[in-house]
């Protein structure tokens, strides 16, 4: 909520700084004057983007700037973005170039120009007590299972499956009902999962189920970057660590479970010339 | 003896000061407090805490160089606010007090604008309306996050010090003005060399609060995307992925929030008696 009201007072603020916006220069020409190459990334959300005990910015998307970078022959600079402020710093020039575990949506297009392909998915799924041994969605009927206050798919599942969702406030909470067995799992971004996995706390569950409701990410540049030199640079870029599987690699690296979405453009990509 | 009670209409010996202002104000007790309640939420966090990870005092000693970096630069902004605060507030509140009709309206208006506009309001303005860089002469030089949040941090502080001098000339008696008219010192000369340095004074206690309440209020750049030190609580908690840590981690921060304003507080008590007017 509190991230919400932020993004409404952003935008605000915005739309009254923008007749001071200043001409945009062709960025990709910028960053090689410049010698630097400025990604916005996450800083809280481990394993996409995390501080090491050093303050410096470490993860999967961290690692994917630094060889945007490295391809342009450019020094790299991360700047730590939230959700609320990622598309305005875009906007204001801030920053060259978003990889900030931000979903495709159509609203966002109009704003910043989300580079296609995208590159990642995440998806809902659920994190199951071993007890339960989940094979399959059906499998939920009318158990109770943890979720999250407002997350979207709450609904989609209960009515679906018809899994009785127990809603929390905070992960803290779900967790905690979760551990002491209120519920026979959680059902939450899969990609959250992920970092739990390794976890020995949670060395009695597990994610069996075939991820649902899947919800690319996308890389962004500046919406008037997108069709320019910059933006398909970008394209491109993608295109190709997606066909060397570059981005399989960093999936591991992090210790990400694999997603079908990383292997399913693999294989398409592979194909192409 | 007993005092025997009387009937009689007897007033009081009136006393300047005395306990009942020091109960507000931040004593050892509060500290020792926290520390207790630190040390307490580390304990409970530690037998919450799966066997086999580490232990809570050993982890928030890891990311200790970290967040200390990050309160260097909660200081640092909390430094320069205040600077140009007071170098911007000063004139501010002498503009209030000018015998020109246009000069201390205009003054009024902006010592009221900011010293009303709710912090984070001017905070967002400022990260937002200022350019991430400005070319001067061709040359370019960035203003980064951190630098526009200071200025808008300075803002509410300005216009502070604004009221801090008005209240100050204003609270010399007047009989200061007259005997200097008598000696034919002129406005301007009797503002430097007789009101003003009786102000510097009386100012110095409030003006070391204003800069209490400015430090404890620069975590609010986090809100903005600085990355001080509350910001880099809030990344360390996400790196560790341990909810138990959460209470401990943030308490420790405050603890040094208070370490560092105590000492100010203290001098302000002081500062206060000394140059209280009897």
């Amino acid at each position: 909520m509190l991230n919400r009201v932020i993004a409404v007072i952003y935008a605000a603020a915005l739309s009254a700084a923008f007749a001071a916006a200043p001409v945009a220069a062709q960025t990709l020409e910028k960053i090689k004057q410049r010698g630097v190459l400025v990604v916005g990334v996450k800083a809280d959300y481990k394993p996409f983007g995390f501080r090491d005990p050093s303050g410096a910015i470490v993860g999967f998307e961290p690692d994917m700037a630094a060889d945007v970078a490295k391809k342009l022959g450019v020094k790299l600079e991360l700047e730590p973005v939230v959700s609320s402020n990622r598309m305005q710093f875009l906007q204001q020039g801030k920053i060259d170039l978003m990889i900030a575990t931000m979903n495709d949506k159509p609203d966002r297009r109009k704003v910043v120009g989300i580079i296609d392909p995208l590159y990642y998915a995440s998806g809902v799924n659920v994190l199951g007590n071993k007890k339960a041994a989940l094979k399959n969605w059906e499998q939920l009927k009318g158990q109770k299972v943890c979720g999250i206050q407002g997350a979207w798919y709450n609904k989609p599942v209960a009515e679906k499956y018809g899994a009785d969702i127990v809603a929390f406030k905070g992960q803290t909470e779900a967790e905690t009902a979760l551990l002491q067995g209120n519920c026979i799992g959680w059902v939450y971004d899969d990609t959250a999962f992920a970092e739990r996995l390794a976890d020995p706390k949670w060395k009695d569950f597990e994610m069996t189920l075939p991820t649902i409701l899947e919800e690319p990410w996308g890389m962004a540049v500046k919406l008037e970057e997108r069709e320019g030199e910059w933006g398909k640079f970008m394209s491109k870029f993608i295109a190709d660590e997606h066909k060397s599987g570059r981005f399989i690699e960093l999936e591991k690296k992090w210790k990400i479970p694999a997603s079908a979405f990383l292997k399913k453009m693999h294989e398409e990509y592979k194909g192409k010339s | 003896m007993r005092v025997a009670q009387t009937d009689l209409p007897v007033l009081r010996p009136f006393r300047i000061g005395g306990g009942e202002r020091e109960k507000w104000r931040l004593s050892a007790r509060h500290g020792v407090f926290l520390a207790a309640a630190f040390v307490l939420s580390a304990g409970v966090a530690q037998a919450q805490s799966a066997p086999s990870a580490p232990a809570i005092l050993a982890t928030i000693w890891k990311w200790t160089p970290l967040l200390a970096e990050g309160f260097a630069l909660n200081i640092a902004m909390s430094f320069l606010a205040m600077a140009i605060g007071t170098v911007a507030g000063v004139p501010l509140g002498l503009g209030q007090i000018s015998l020109r009709r246009p000069v201390r309206d205009t003054s009024w208006v902006v010592t009221q604008f900011f010293r009303n506009s709710p912090w984070l309001v001017l905070l967002f303005y400022c990260m937002l309306l200022m350019p991430f860089e400005i070319s001067i002469a061709g040359t370019t030089v960035s203003l980064p996050g951190w630098l526009k949040s200071t200025i808008g941090l300075s803002l509410p502080v300005m216009a502070n010090v604004s009221e801090l001098v008005r209240g100050a000339v204003r609270s010399i008696p007047y009989g200061q003005w007259e005997a200097a008219e008598a000696m034919a010192f002129s406005r301007s000369q009797t503002l430097r060399m007789v009101i003003l340095p009786q102000c510097v004074k009386r100012m110095t206690p409030p003006w070391m609060n204003l800069y209490a309440i400015l430090t404890v209020a620069t975590p609010l750049t986090s809100v903005v995307g600085v990355s001080e030190a509350m910001t880099l609580t809030g990344d360390i908690l996400s790196s560790e992925g341990r909810t138990e840590l959460l209470v401990p981690m943030y308490l420790y921060l405050l603890l040094a929030f208070f370490l560092y304003c105590y000492p100010i507080a203290r001098a302000t008590v002081a500062l206060e008696r000394r140059f209280q007017v009897r």
